[in-house]
């Protein structure tokens, strides 16, 4: 039976496919079946002995206090950040999408960090925060003050790690809702003009209803980034003092590397996984259902 | 349009097939040689393993020696260079020889010169086989470093500190006259773990050791240890940056005499006398908290080198391994390493520490006690030793709960390395 060209094609546009497939199915299916596989046992990460120990692992979470810990933490890091990149990324965006002198060039600075990696975001600010010769104590010492252990205190630490982390992809958020305003219709502001509403209205009535699918984009996306994060915290703290700054995901892999304890580290990591793919798809329903409710 | 997608099919997966490719292996009647050393480049004992190996290769012509030194995370690649039984030839493994490596390592006990291993490495480096498996460089005798000058300038006497109490005295004299007692860090946290490490020992009874190594956690003698960490703090004997000091800082700072004691391993000296070559530098052994003899802590090597199991030129690597052993080269080496020869045909140069080692280990007074997490801590619990410490020193956490972590952690992985 001959196959019409139709199909044909469309099985060869299918094809197209295949290289993707396979790097997922080998970066990323792979791993996380194999991680998986790895949670329910107590190898120590490099030893041909292992033994199967069901759901031991997944129920010490439960009871592991420092677990509890990095995820406050990973969900301070998140949330926080996101709350952080949404306020001042709409606030630029909002800013640099009036005909003003230079807004290429502004634009272009705050989305510059995005380009430089965590790691390399994390070191200068390390220096900025440092104890012993950073910028911000030599100018408290200027002033006559004491230094400060800026990163040696856990509370002053996370808000560091949330700050910096913001301030390195709020860029991301702004050229998200740069792109939302942009299609919004100028109509819409004219006719509201006219029927007399100004700044504040217009922004609750047309612009924040009309930036929807932005929101859900930017919010998702900076909510991801939060939730993972790692390369920030290990540059600044090391997840430290004590435990006290780890997000899961750091605590990941000082569990692996460091306890020898790959099998409850995987099923961490396990654990993470379904807590990201959970808060993503609870927040992405809810706010296509609000986009839904104001269209 | 068939053919051109196999192409891009087949393209697209080159990178993949590649990155599974590495170079190695070695020609056809020679012989290349993986040496991962545990050493950082700038590292005294590298330096000399370089130079060895070149003279090796010399006189053996058809054998070639990589002499790799290692990266920061060191530990963690060899972790999985194991897991994926890509082991080098030969690999550092300092106090970890028996514990974490001896299932990979190829057992050394049939050397020639076995039989002249310093006895006082026997309890950590050898199994109740009386099988070890790594040439040690040096047998590491620490105790509590000191700058000599700044105790002598405030009129104490290292040999005079006995007790905790004259060593808390001691500290209080030097911080009313303006020097931190003891410098520690949070950054570079091996220094906080040490204080754990240094005290434990004189804080548990022999019966309490036993039980911990039959894997009972006895947390009233942890608590007292962490609880005397916690009082210092309290007493202001740390140093201020102690969230921020770099393994250079704390050199520099005992070198200078800013600072009077560190817990620290006796190598830190040959990078304190960098910054001030003048420095008066010593160790002591450490007070019991119970009350019992002060002690030196080691009996390991800290530079140790063993050799693949399944190194397919295994038999190159372990003539490498001898050639190391000779009496020269194993006294150059322990020479770098400013520690006691981990065999007795070899001698050293102890240049600065020599009146601390004739006062405290030629004398043979002092007792010499296994590091505490190696003997008496499940493997991998070092991480968890440095971290709860670091909670206590940077008030994240108190003694109570730092100990409630370290025995979910000891439980947890005693059960594993059963």
């Amino acid at each position: 039976m001959a196959t019409s060209p139709r199909t044909q094609k469309s099985w060869r546009i299918n094809l197209l496919y295949l290289p993707a497939i396979i790097l997922f199915a080998i970066f990323t299916v792979y791993p996380l079946i194999n991680g998986a596989n790895l949670s329910l046992t107590n190898w120590n990460g490099y030893s041909a002995d292992r033994s199967f120990v069901g759901l031991d692992n997944y129920l010490r979470l439960f009871t592991d206090e420092v677990f509890r810990t990095s995820l406050i933490n990973t969900f301070i890091y998140g949330f926080g950040s996101t709350l952080i990149q949404q306020i001042l990324g709409l606030a630029l965006a909002v800013a640099l999408d009036r005909a003003l002198r230079g807004r290429n060039v502004a634009r272009a600075i705050i989305y510059l960090p995005v380009l430089v990696s965590p790691v390399v975001m994390g070191t200068m600010y390390y220096l900025l925060f440092n104890f012993n010769n950073g910028a911000f104590n030599d100018i408290v010492v200027a002033l006559g003050g004491e230094r400060i252990a800026w990163l040696g205190d856990s509370g002053s630490a996370i808000a560091i790690i949330v700050t910096v982390n913001s301030l390195q992809f709020v860029g991301v958020s702004m050229i998200i809702y740069l792109a939302g305003l942009q299609s919004i219709p100028g109509e819409l502001y004219e006719a509201s003009t006219l029927d007399g509403a100004t700044g504040w209205k217009q922004f609750r009535a047309i612009t924040v209803p009309m930036l929807q699918p932005a929101f859900a984009t930017s919010i998702v996306l900076n909510l991801i980034g939060g939730l993972k994060l790692f390369d920030i915290i290990k540059v600044l703290t090391g997840g430290g003092p004590g435990y006290s700054t780890n997000s899961v995901s750091t605590l990941i892999g000082q569990t692996y590397f460091e306890n020898q304890s790959a099998g409850y580290a995987s099923a961490m990591g396990i654990a993470l996984f379904f807590i990201i793919a959970v808060f993503t798809l609870l927040l992405n329903t809810a706010l296509n259902r609000r986009r839904l409710d104001l269209s | 349009m068939k053919s051109r997608l196999t192409i891009i099919a087949a393209l697209t997966s080159i990178p993949l097939f590649l990155t599974g490719c590495s170079t190695g292996g070695s020609d056809e009647g020679s012989i290349k040689l993986e040496f991962q050393t545990g050493r950082l480049a700038s590292d005294a004992i590298q330096e000399k393993l370089v130079s060895l190996a070149k003279s090796y290769e010399e006189t053996h012509k058809g054998v070639s020696i990589d002499v790799i030194p290692a990266t920061q995370t060191y530990e963690a690649d060899m972790k999985v260079r194991l897991a994926a039984n890509d082991m080098p030839d030969m690999w550092g493994t300092h106090g970890w020889s028996l514990l974490r490596y001896s299932e990979f390592l190829e057992p050394l006990n049939n050397r020639s010169w076995a039989k002249d291993m310093n006895p006082a490495l026997d309890t950590a480096m050898k199994n109740e086989k009386g099988e070890f498996f790594a040439l040690p460089v040096d047998t590491d005798v620490s105790g509590i470093l000191y700058n000599a000058d700044v105790l002598k300038a405030n009129s104490i006497d290292p040999t005079s500190i006995d007790t905790i109490s004259d060593f808390e005295a001691a500290a209080k004299t030097l911080k009313s006259a303006g020097i931190t007692p003891i410098t520690s860090s949070g950054k570079d946290n091996w220094f906080a773990g040490n204080l754990t490490d240094w005290l434990a020992p004189g804080a548990f009874t022999d019966t309490e050791l036993a039980s911990m190594s039959k894997g009972t956690f006895q947390s009233e003698p942890y608590t007292t240890v962490l609880q005397k960490i916690a009082d210092w703090k309290k007493d202001g004997f740390f140093n201020a940056d102690y969230s921020a000091a770099t393994t250079d800082d704390i050199a520099t700072a005992l070198a200078t005499g800013k600072t009077a004691f560190v817990f620290m391993q006796n190598n830190l000296v040959t990078n304190a006398l960098t910054f001030n070559p003048d420095a008066k530098l010593g160790y002591m052994p450490v007070p019991a908290i119970n009350g019992s003899s002060k002690y030196l802590i080691g009996g390991e090597g800290l530079a140790a080198f063993g050799v693949a199991k399944s190194s397919p030129d295994k038999d190159a690597a372990l003539d490498f391994i001898d050639f190391l052993a000779e009496p020269a080269n194993e006294s150059a080496l322990a020479t770098a390493a400013a520690g006691i020869p981990g065999l007795t045909t070899a001698t050293t140069d102890l240049a600065g520490l020599t009146s601390s080692y004739d006062e405290f280990v030629a004398s043979d007074n002092y007792p010499l006690v296994p590091y505490f997490d190696r003997v008496y801590l499940p493997n991998g619990m070092w991480n968890t030793v440095v971290s709860t410490t670091d909670s206590i020193i940077s008030g994240q956490a108190n003694p109570k709960d730092a100990v409630s972590q370290v025995q979910k952690d000891f439980a947890s992985l005693y059960g594993q390395n059963k």
